[in-house]
């Protein structure tokens, strides 16, 4: 597997199509950017940019866990239901207990210690009773969810503690328009600050190498002496983490603690990681692909409407453009033989 | 039934059929489920052994148990078709779209029954742009059917303008409500869809290359099969399956909408996998499927009763996939599995080797050396 990974690579199609179709994603947004610049005017201010900063900045962190698991060869349907448990029940906890209700820090510790308790709910299915992760997941999605709104609570929370009602009123830029003011949230830094350090994780540690080691062939990564059980618990375990930390960052934004957001919105994220260049195959992905996937969704969503096209036809653009995306890397990658059948034989052959 | 005729060993009716019907031991464990299921809710509420209470969990178990049966056709070549819920909206449009513009609520029976037709027929067209993506693109079934989702249902959405169709004859809303005696006709709708598909599997060249190619391959390759085709003919299958869902769903909800039933894809996978389908391909059985169907419509109806938050429902669904398939996963490692397939005769006589149970999965999705899926086909009387 990282063997037809180096061949791939060997490929002479341009070093600037990047190893994950980085290049091609980029094209692909500048061209975009600039035919709707054409288009309408408006779109060439510092709000269109601010506006896809501020939507995407959450996604981008349940990006980044969903790119862990895929790049190690699993797939994640629960962590959404992480992310809305883990924000959602911040805010009751700190508003019924009063406990760092003053420090909004003490809110993203809180929901990344849920995440990683919930995610160790996945580990355990995982690494422990061997499941499917698609299945795994999909059984916990349900427990999860089913347990926030049956026992944390079903109802919408409008007032929040003051520290993380700051936090959400905290701003590094305004942009002044007449139709309005944008402005950005300081939760910018933090995502930032974790992709880099995914980043860094995937590309120089032994656990992140491990990662890839795994999707490229569990066995062989066995052989090879990664500890695979070990490194499947840290995944698990780390997606969880950062699940909470974007379900936290959304709750916070949104001002509007709403247990029945988010699930349901998996698929759209796995989208975005593959459009991104990450092989549902494992063994392949990366961080900036992942973000260039999530904007280049988020930008296709913001675009449509100054194109005029109706906000109805939001959807059908989206999956349109998934269909070419997947095409695309298909056709790009036909020279690597591929199951046609699903996801299971690549690893026997 | 030739196949079987031919058989030289002279065999009972009725050992035949409970040997049909319980191929393998993940349907024993599923058939014990649904009967503890049954007692524990029947000892609970007063109202849940009734007459009446079965046939209005007959009249909801139908759809989902019909998408999960295209879900299982999709799975069996290891693949997955996640745009059934779309297709199953565009047919319901589709045929609500023609009764709202030509008819309306006094449409005469053949109207109906072409509307009907057009309704599947579009639906199924739309597991055209699958099997062509799949099959001839070579698209991983996973993404190909998450961006045919999204692109079945935006269509849908711009169509309609994200607004609800109604006006049906009563004719039509018939086939989601009427009753034939006591039972169903969506229940019969759901039977007619699972014995279709059951032949279909069991007992055709196609069902049986599409279970070959998810068992094995390159297995399939080298016996000759053009692959392309038999994927071509399964996500087709897969959205005719859909499609009837959708008439099911237009016809009792007497609308039509590109929202509905978005939780029904987690549902019916759920249901598909607790049906011991085997999520990596080549092995599945539709008494399973149905059966799973029912026994999830059991619980959920039961804790309605008994006066479970609503919400408990779905963390029962994630504790029965989990504890199911992590109880047939240690019972392999433990050698329960072989235990209990010594205690099926019909099961066991004249065939080398113990079948495994189809949840016996590695830690990923594509773990190697799963030889039992070779045994699974083999092993079946065709």
């Amino acid at each position: 597997m990282s063997a037809a990974a180096s061949t791939l690579r060997a490929i002479p199609l341009g070093r600037l199509r990047g190893q994950n179709n980085e290049g091609i994603l980029a094209l692909t947004i500048i061209v975009l950017a600039i035919v709707v610049g054409i288009a309408d005017s408006s779109f060439w201010r510092l709000s269109t940019l601010l506006n896809i900063a501020t939507s995407t900045l959450d996604n981008i962190v349940f990006a980044m866990g969903v790119l862990i698991v895929i790049i190690s060869g699993g797939i994640d349907v629960s962590f959404m239901a992480i992310g809305i448990f883990a924000g959602y029940a911040v805010i009751v906890v700190t508003n019924n207990t009063g406990f760092g209700a003053d420090i909004a820090l003490v809110g993203f510790a809180l929901a990344a210690t849920i995440g990683l308790g919930l995610g160790m709910l996945n580990a355990l299915a995982i690494a422990g009773l061997r499941l499917p992760t698609l299945i795994a997941t999909l059984g916990t999605q349900g427990i999860i969810r089913g347990v926030l709104l049956a026992y944390v609570g079903s109802k919408v929370i409008p007032n929040y503690p003051p520290g993380l009602n700051d936090l959400s009123t905290s701003y590094l830029l305004t942009a002044h328009a007449p139709s309005g003011d944008t402005r950005l949230s300081v939760l910018i830094l933090p995502a930032i600050v974790i992709c880099v350090l995914i980043s860094l994780m995937l590309r120089y540690t032994m656990v992140g190498r491990g990662i890839f080691a795994i999707g490229g062939d569990a066995e062989s990564a066995r052989r090879a002496g990664f500890p695979v059980v070990r490194i499947q618990v840290f995944i698990y375990g780390l997606v969880g983490v950062l699940a909470g930390i974007a379900g936290m960052m959304h709750v916070t934004q949104v001002r509007l603690a709403n247990p029945y957001e988010l699930v349901g919105g998996e698929l759209d994220v796995i989208a975005a990681v593959v459009l991104g260049g990450a092989s549902i195959f494992g063994g392949k992905g990366s961080v900036i692909g992942t973000v260039l996937g999530v904007v280049l969704i988020s930008l296709i969503r913001n675009s449509l409407i100054l194109l005029g096209v109706p906000g109805t036809w939001q959807r059908a653009a989206v999956g349109a453009m998934l269909i070419i995306g997947v095409t695309a890397q298909a056709l790009g990658s036909s020279a690597r033989r591929r199951p046609t059948g699903g996801v299971a034989m690549e690893a026997t052959t | 039934m030739s196949a079987a005729a031919a058989e030289p060993r002279r065999e009972d009716p009725t050992a035949r059929l409970v040997r049909r019907l319980v191929p393998d031991a993940s349907v024993v464990r599923l058939f014990v489920l649904a009967v503890l299921v049954l007692i524990v809710f029947s000892v609970a509420s007063p109202d849940f052994l009734t007459l009446i209470n079965f046939q209005s969990m007959g009249l909801q178990v139908t759809e989902v148990g019909l998408l999960s049966l295209a879900i299982m056709v999709s799975m069996l070549t290891g693949g997955i078709d996640l745009s059934i819920i779309s297709i199953a909206n565009v047919a319901a449009l589709v045929t609500a779209q023609l009764f709202a513009h030509h008819g309306g609520a006094d449409a005469g029976s053949q109207q109906m029954g072409l509307y009907v037709v057009v309704g599947i027929a579009a639906g199924t067209a739309c597991g055209l742009l699958n099997g062509v993506l799949i099959a001839k693109l070579r698209i991983t079934p996973i993404l190909a059917t998450l961006g045919t989702m999204q692109l079945f249902n935006g269509l849908a959405i711009a169509w309609t303008g994200g607004k609800a169709i109604y006006g049906m004859p009563d004719s039509f809303l018939n086939i989601g409500n009427g009753y034939v005696g006591d039972v169903p006709i969506p229940v019969l709708i759901l039977l007619g869809g699972a014995v279709l598909t059951a032949i279909f599997i069991n007992r055709t060249g196609r069902g049986l290359r599409i279970q070959l190619l998810g068992a094995n391959e390159v297995a399939a390759k080298y016996s000759g099969l053009r692959n392309e085709r038999v994927l071509f003919v399964t996500y087709l299958a897969s959205a005719f399956l859909a499609s009837l869902a959708g008439i099911v769903i237009a016809a009792r909800s007497a609308s039509a909408s590109a929202d509905y039933g978005a939780s029904y894809l987690l549902l019916a996978i759920v249901i598909v996998v607790l049906g011991g389908v085997n999520p990596l391909g080549g092995f599945g059985t539709v008494t399973g499927v149905v059966l799973a169907a029912f026994t999830l419509q059991m619980v959920n109806t039961g804790f309605n009763q008994v006066g479970f938050n609503a919400f408990l429902y779905q963390v029962a669904q994630g504790v029965i996939l989990i504890g199911a398939l992590g109880l047939s996963q240690l019972s392999e490692r433990y050698g329960w599995a072989s235990r209990l397939a010594r205690a099926m005769p019909w099961r066991a006589r004249g065939e080398p080797g113990v079948p495994e149970p189809p949840g016996a999965l590695g830690p990923q999705l594509r773990t190697p050396g799963e030889s039992h899926r070779e045994e699974d086909v083999r092993g079946r009387p065709v």
